[in-house]
This record gives C-alpha cells, sequence and structure tokens, in this order.
C-alpha cells in the first residue's frame, strides 16, 4: 500500500510540476477571497457592522469577520480536497488509463493516499494564502491554541478524503464531475455554517448540516482559533467529525470498488 | 496453465427509447467459451469484429468478471484471488491509451512497475532492459505526448511486460502500426513464448499474422467458439481457395469450352457474370492451386484482352461465414 502511495505521490507530484492547470490553482484561491470579500463589505456596508443579538448567541463569538473568514478558507479548502480526490478516478477513465491502473494488482486505498497527501501540499498553499488575505482584513489570530488547530485541520482533511470517495464513487458511476460536484459544494457553503451559524437554518435542513463533516470542522475550528479553546471543548464536534469520516471512508471505499467494475463494463472500446 | 471454462460474459446496455423510457438491451458477448494457454504456447484468438475476442481478454486479465464459468490462473481464480491473478497476467492493447502522456517512457514504467509492488532495484534493471528490447533508450526520457504512434504502442508494450507476467494478453496489437514495425513486434512475441516460456494470446483479424505465429488457433464468431485446430490444418481446410476475377469484353464459345478443360484438370469451379451494359464479361475462378499463369496464357492464345484481373486471398470473415454454414448444415 505504501508503496503504491509513495509512488502516486511521485507521480502526481511530476505532472503538477511539468502541466498543472494553474488556473485551478487560482480559481480555487480566488473563490475563497471573493467568500471572505462578499462577506467583509456586506458586513460593513449593509449590516453597517451591527450584528442581529442571535448572532453572537449562535455563533459564541462577536467577532463576525473572523467568524466568516475562517469559514471562507475552510470552505475552499474542504471544496479543494473534495474535488481533487473525487476525480481522479474519473480523470484515469477519460486520459484511458483506468484500465492499465486497474490491471495492477495495487492497493485503491495507497493510491487515493498518494492522491490526497500530493494535493495537500498544493491546497494546504491555498489555504495559507486565504488566511493571510483574511488576516490583512482583520481575521484575528490572538487567541488561536495552535496545537488544537492543527490537530483538528488534521482531522478535517481525514473527514473531506472520506467524503470525496463517496463522491468520486458517485460521479465515477454517472461519469459526470460537473453537476454532482457543484450541488455539494453550493448545498455545504449553505448548510455547513460557512457565512451564518446553522441556528439560522430552518429545522428541515439540520439533517443536510449533519451530514457535512465541514459543519463539526469548522466549529471545532472556530473554538481553537478564535476562542482559544483547547480540543476538551469540541469533543463533540470531533466525535461527530469522526463518526462521519468512519462511515464516509465505508461507504466511499465500498462504493469506489463497486463501481470501477461497473465502468469497466461501460468502457466500449 | 491458464484455464477458461465454459465462461460467458453478458452486457447490459441501457437504450432510451423515449426521454423518459429507458431498456435494457443484452449483448451476448461471449457464450460458454472453454480453452487453455500452457506456458510458452501462442494462442490466436481470431474472429471479426463484435466477435467476442476483446471480452475474453479482459474476463482473463481480472478487468471484468463472466456471468458464469471460470478462469483459473495456475490454480488462482480470477475473481477471487484477482490480486495474484494480476500479478501473473498482462495485456497490451494497440492504440495509444494506457499511458500517461505527461511522464516520460521511464516515468511510466516505473508508476507501473511500483503498482505492481517490484523492489526498486529490480525494477530499474528491467526498465533499462525493457526500454532496450522496444527500442526507446533515446526517447526514455521524453514525456510521451512528443512520442509517435509506434513509439507509444512500443512503450505500451514495455508496459505489459513490467511484471514479467506468466501470461501475456495481446489484442490486436499490429493494428494501425507500419508494416517494420509489425513484424519486429511478431518476432519479439515469438521470442517472449519460445525463449521466455510465457503463455501468449493474440486476437487478430489477420490469418496471416495468426498464421506465422500461433500454435492454435480458436475462431470465434458471435461470442461462440466455431473451431479450434493448429494454424497449418486451418489454411489446408478453410483457407485455401484463393479466387480469380478476370474481366475480359467478350468469351467466345470456343475459348469458354479450352477454359472450362482446363479449369477441370485443376478441379476449379469458374463462375461466369456478364455487366448489365453487356460491356464487358467476369470471370470468377476458384481454385486451391496457382493457376493464374496457366489461365492467361489461354486467353491470350484466344487473342481476348483481359480489361481487369483481381486475385483475392480468402478472407476471415468467407471462412467464417463458411464454417457456420457447415456448423448449422
Ligand atoms: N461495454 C460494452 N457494453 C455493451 N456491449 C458491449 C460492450 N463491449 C462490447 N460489447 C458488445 O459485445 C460484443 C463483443 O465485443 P468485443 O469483445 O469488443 O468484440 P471484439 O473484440 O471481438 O471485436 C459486441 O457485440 C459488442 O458490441
Ligand atoms: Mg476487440
Amino acid at each position: 500500500m505504501l508503496q503504491t502511495a509513495k509512488a502516486t505521490f511521485h507521480r502526481n507530484m511530476i505532472s503538477m510540476i511539468r502541466a498543472y492547470p494553474w488556473s485551478f490553482f487560482l480559481s480555487h484561491i480566488l473563490s475563497g477571497i471573493y467568500t471572505v470579500l462578499f462577506a467583509y463589505f456586506t458586513y460593513t456596508y449593509v449590516f453597517e457592522g451591527v450584528l442581529d443579538s442571535r448572532f453572537s448567541n449562535y455563533a459564541g463569538t462577536n467577532d463576525y469577520l473572523s467568524y466568516v473568514f475562517l469559514g471562507g478558507a475552510l470552505f475552499s479548502f474542504a471544496v479543494s480536497t473534495l474535488m481533487n480526490v473525487s476525480r481522479s478516478l474519473i480523470t484515469e477513465q477519460r486520459e484511458g488509463t483506468l484500465e492499465a491502473l486497474l490491471l495492477t494488482p495495487s492497493s485503491r486505498k495507497g493510491y487515493f493516499l498518494g492522491n490526497v497527501t500530493q494535493q495537500i501540499t498544493r491546497t494546504l498553499l491555498e489555504f495559507l494564502i486565504i488566511l493571510i488575505f483574511a488576516f490583512l482584513l482583520g481575521l484575528q489570530f490572538k487567541h488561536i491554541h495552535f496545537l488544537s488547530a492543527i490537530f483538528i485541520w488534521f482531522c478535517a482533511v481525514i473527514g473531506f478524503f472520506s467524503q470525496a470517495l463517496l463522491l468520486g464513487s458517485v460521479m465515477l458511476y454517472f461519469r459526470d464531475t460537473y453537476i454532482t460536484q457543484n450541488t455539494l459544494f453550493v448545498t455545504m457553503a449553505f448548510v455547513s455554517g460557512v457565512t451564518f451559524p446553522i441556528g439560522y437554518l430552518p429545522e428541515w435542513v439540520a439533517p443536510l448540516s449533519w451530514m457535512m463533516p465541514l459543519t463539526p470542522a469548522l466549529e471545532a475550528f472556530r473554538h481553537s482559533v478564535l476562542e482559544g479553546q483547547g480540543l476538551a471543548a469540541s469533543g463533540s464536534q470531533l466525535l461527530h467529525l469522526s463518526f462521519l469520516s468512519f462511515l464516509y471512508l465505508i461507504v466511499g471505499s465500498l462504493g469506489i470498488k463497486k463501481t470501477e467494475k461497473i465502468v469497466v463494463e461501460k468502457i466500449f472500446s | 496453465m491458464l484455464i477458461v471454462d465454459g465462461v460467458s460474459k453478458v452486457y447490459q446496455s441501457k437504450v432510451r427509447e423515449k426521454l423518459w423510457k429507458t431498456t435494457y438491451k443484452e449483448v451476448k458477448a461471449v457464450e460458454d467459451l472453454s480453452f487453455q494457454i500452457e506456458p510458452g504456447k501462442i494462442i490466436g484468438l481470431l474472429g471479426m469484429n463484435g466477435a467476442g475476442k476483446t471480452t475474453t481478454i479482459k474476463m482473463c486479465t481480472t478487468l471484468l468478471e463472466p456471468n458464469s464459468g471460470s478462469i483459473t490462473v495456475d490454480g488462482y481464480d480470477a475473481v477471487k484471488d484477482d490480486r495474484k491473478v494480476k500479478s501473473l497476467v498482462n495485456m497490451i492493447a494497440g492504440g495509444e491509451r494506457m499511458l500517461y502522456w505527461r511522464l516520460t517512457g521511464r516515468e511510466n514504467l516505473n508508476y507501473f512497475g511500483n503498482l505492481y509492488g517490484i523492489k526498486e532495484a529490480t525494477l530499474k534493471q528491467r526498465i533499462d532492459l525493457l526500454l532496450k528490447e522496444v527500442g526507446l533508450e533515446d526517447a526514455a526520457d521524453t514525456p510521451v505526448e512528443q512520442y509517435s504512434k509506434g513509439m507509444k504502442q512500443r512503450l505500451q508494450i514495455a508496459r505489459g511486460l513490467i511484471n514479467d507476467p506468466k501470461y501475456l494478453f495481446l489484442d490486436e496489437p499490429t493494428l494501425g502500426l507500419d508494416a517494420p514495425i509489425a513484424k519486429h513486434l511478431r518476432s519479439y512475441v515469438k521470442t517472449l513464448a519460445k525463449e521466455k516460456n510465457k503463455g501468449v494470446l493474440l486476437t487478430s483479424h489477420y490469418i496471416d499474422e495468426v498464421e506465422e505465429l500461433c500454435d492454435e488457433v480458436y475462431i470465434l464468431d458471435k461470442g461462440r467458439l466455431i473451431l479450434h485446430d493448429t494454424p497449418e490444418r486451418l489454411t489446408a481446410s478453410v483457407f485455401k481457395e484463393n479466387s480469380l476475377h478476370i474481366w475480359v469484353p467478350a468469351l467466345p464459345n470456343r475459348t469458354q469450352k479450352e477454359l472450362e478443360k482446363l479449369l477441370r484438370t485443376y478441379h476449379a469451379k469458374m463462375e461466369i457474370k456478364q455487366s448489365i451494359d453487356l460491356e464487358e464479361i467476369e470471370i470468377i475462378i476458384k481454385t486451391e492451386q496457382e493457376i493464374t499463369s496457366s489461365v492467361l496464357a489461354l486467353l491470350s492464345n484466344h487473342q481476348l484482352t483481359v480489361l481487369k484481373l483481381v486475385v483475392e486471398q480468402p478472407k476471415l470473415e468467407d471462412a467464417i461465414l463458411h464454417l457456420a454454414e457447415r456448423r448449422i448444415g
């Protein structure tokens, strides 16, 4: 498994350096920055800095800007990870290498592990650039609990990765990248507490919020970055996140295994 | 030994009849197929387009699961022990797919070698050797997107050999290759079987290719096995009849009589067709012997001008039709 992971990491690194569509990189950063800017302008000019009294109640903080900036940054990180991992097999299929890959006795877990670790080298950079930008606009780091923030970020990666496996098998099954992906991303932006606390949402949306790993990840991340809390404060969020990761990892792995077979049957050559 | 035992494969494909209504269409791609591949032997799988050759190969290489029947490779089941089987087999298909175009030739082989779990030192040696054998040493560090079609195909061959497979499947490997490259590939395949003791299964449209390489031939038609024989016996029994088409402006009775007499001595059959405008006559002669020159000599003795002459080699299509008829009859 590790040999496959290492080789896949290396392979992706080479292709990225040789022919990465850098417009992707830019568009990920830009969409993160837009989220941040949008929130900034709405807050400053529409609400004129005045918050609904419910906000601090729901969000646990009065610092709306920092709240949104973190949301935007982690959201765009989630989107990048989901997109990169879930597209990997369908890209192999489109480029005609899927069969060559499936001919080998390589571990699929190793393959995805190699993919995700390589992609993190890039998505992490995107994430940091967005955070720096948000910092310039007023994101507060003064309370940050550094270790727990990193730990939570790491758990979030696992969550997004597992969710990506499931998304990937759905995309592979329908051989669609655009509709499936974008529906998920728009929903995620709305229900996971990216720009406003989920407390504002009607009750029937709650199950959707609950299903997104981004929801608990974001709550826990805000606890540690904005409120400077240790891991103990985010126990229930971490439990929630681990549960979703575990669930999606299992369902996603099974899904990938099944759809691989179906897709080969559909390849007409 | 690779044993294919009573294997069938049905594809289900969606057919959209109306916007809201889809039905499933079933295609029986392979039906009750059995054969074996021994190490060191080259097996030919012949058949027209859509006969089920590629499907058979995909099942033998674990890409597809049969609906019924079993495939075992050195005792391992292709479905249950698929990982083990994958390490014993490999496949090379014609065309330019199955390679990463952004990577160089060497990087491709290195990646696939790692996916097979080959140790670094062994892999490095093997890659050098393979690149040399397929003549890509100089292009080893050039990205594949800059390769010519022939070079891609040669790299494809190296990829197919990277795990030193015991059984190798070649799906129309010479399709679209230039003649000299195709020839080189054929002799290489022969070496693989005879000197490296690999079991090879080769599919082809071309009877010549199969005749040159194979120890045994299987002919598939609509997913069913219709013949299993040695190539020599096959060509002797099915592919022996050439047909000779000669167009002349007219065919006087006297000439026709003489021609018939000549053909009788060769046991050849003749058919005469007149064109609609009565301007020319086509003589079709079916024979197992080489009689073109005697026929032409006779015609020229009778002062007949030959307008056109075509010699048709026996075609696989004809042979399959012929065999299918014989089976039904
Ligand atoms: N992915 C597929 N889905 C549906 N039908 C298929 C598929 N692949 C092949 N077929 C059908 O199965 C039959 C056998 O195809 P194939 O094995 O590719 O034949 P060959 O390689 O001998 O040309 C054909 O009728 C073909 O149309
Ligand atoms: Mg085919």
